[in-house]
């Protein structure tokens, strides 16, 4: 059915010190349903192991992490809710 | 360069628990401990755990709708507080009366001593905002019940 529709949100915490990603990814998780994909921009190194841990805490899946020259980048795929 | 961690997630993703408890009694009334109460109830609260705090002693204060202007540095503390404080603005780490309303926003929950609020003369109507409520210690050991409890 073409009711079920999945969105990709950027969820923008660069700048935000520990815990801000990780409580931003939770705000966008509320809204989010499941194939939804969230991706986290961040700048505090702790975000790496902390996405990590809530994933593994919420049963979600981390599609990727990249560190790119400015920023980490965290992709997750939302499969529980 | 992404990290494998799929692979390594994906095969626990069925097995985890959703829901566990953290919770907090706080009893200090100065900066350096409010600072680890916002960051560790909004951490908690953002893990999707259920985050109770019961605020006690010294604490009470922070809490009312007539606070202290500052909170005070215990003395082996005051001479590092100005850099820590600098340091912390510079790296936007938010003050702890903003993370605990995040950590609100998520869920949690505080809750005012009733024994040190009757002690100190506060009433409901004395404290702000992020106050729940007033119990009994025995209401909170209860509510910890089964979870993590710290004292800060």
């Amino acid at each position: 059915m073409s009711d079920v529709t999945t969105s990709h949100t950027l969820v923008d915490s660069r700048g935000s010190a520990c815990p801000g990603p990780i409580t931003d990814l939770a705000m966008a998780y509320r809204r989010s349903k499941v194939g939804d994909v969230l991706e986290l921009w961040a700048t505090d190194s702790g975000v790496k192991p902390d996405v990590q841990a809530w994933a593994a805490k919420t049963g979600n899946r981390i599609v990727s992490i990249d560190d790119e020259p400015d920023k980490i980048v965290v992709v997750l795929e939302i499969v529980r809710r | 360069m992404a990290l494998p961690v799929a692979e390594k997630y994906g095969s626990e993703i069925e097995s985890k628990e959703t829901t566990s408890k953290f919770s907090i009694v706080m009893f200090s009334g100065t900066a350096d401990k409010f600072i680890p109460l916002g960051v560790m109830s909004q951490a908690a609260a953002a893990m999707g755990m259920e985050v109770n705090i019961f605020i006690t002693g010294f604490a009470l204060p922070a809490f009312t709708k007539n606070p202290p202007a500052e909170l005070p540095f215990p003395a082996e503390f005051a001479a590092m507080a100005p850099m820590l404080m600098q340091g912390m603005m510079a790296h936007n780490v938010a003050p702890w009366d903003v993370m605990l309303r995040q950590a609100k926003e998520l869920g949690a929950h505080i809750y005012a001593c009733s024994m040190m609020s009757e002690v100190m003369g506060l009433k409901r109507e004395d404290f702000n905002d992020l106050v729940d409520d007033i119990v009994g210690a025995a209401t909170f050991v209860q509510m910890a019940e089964h979870g993590e409890t710290f004292f800060i």
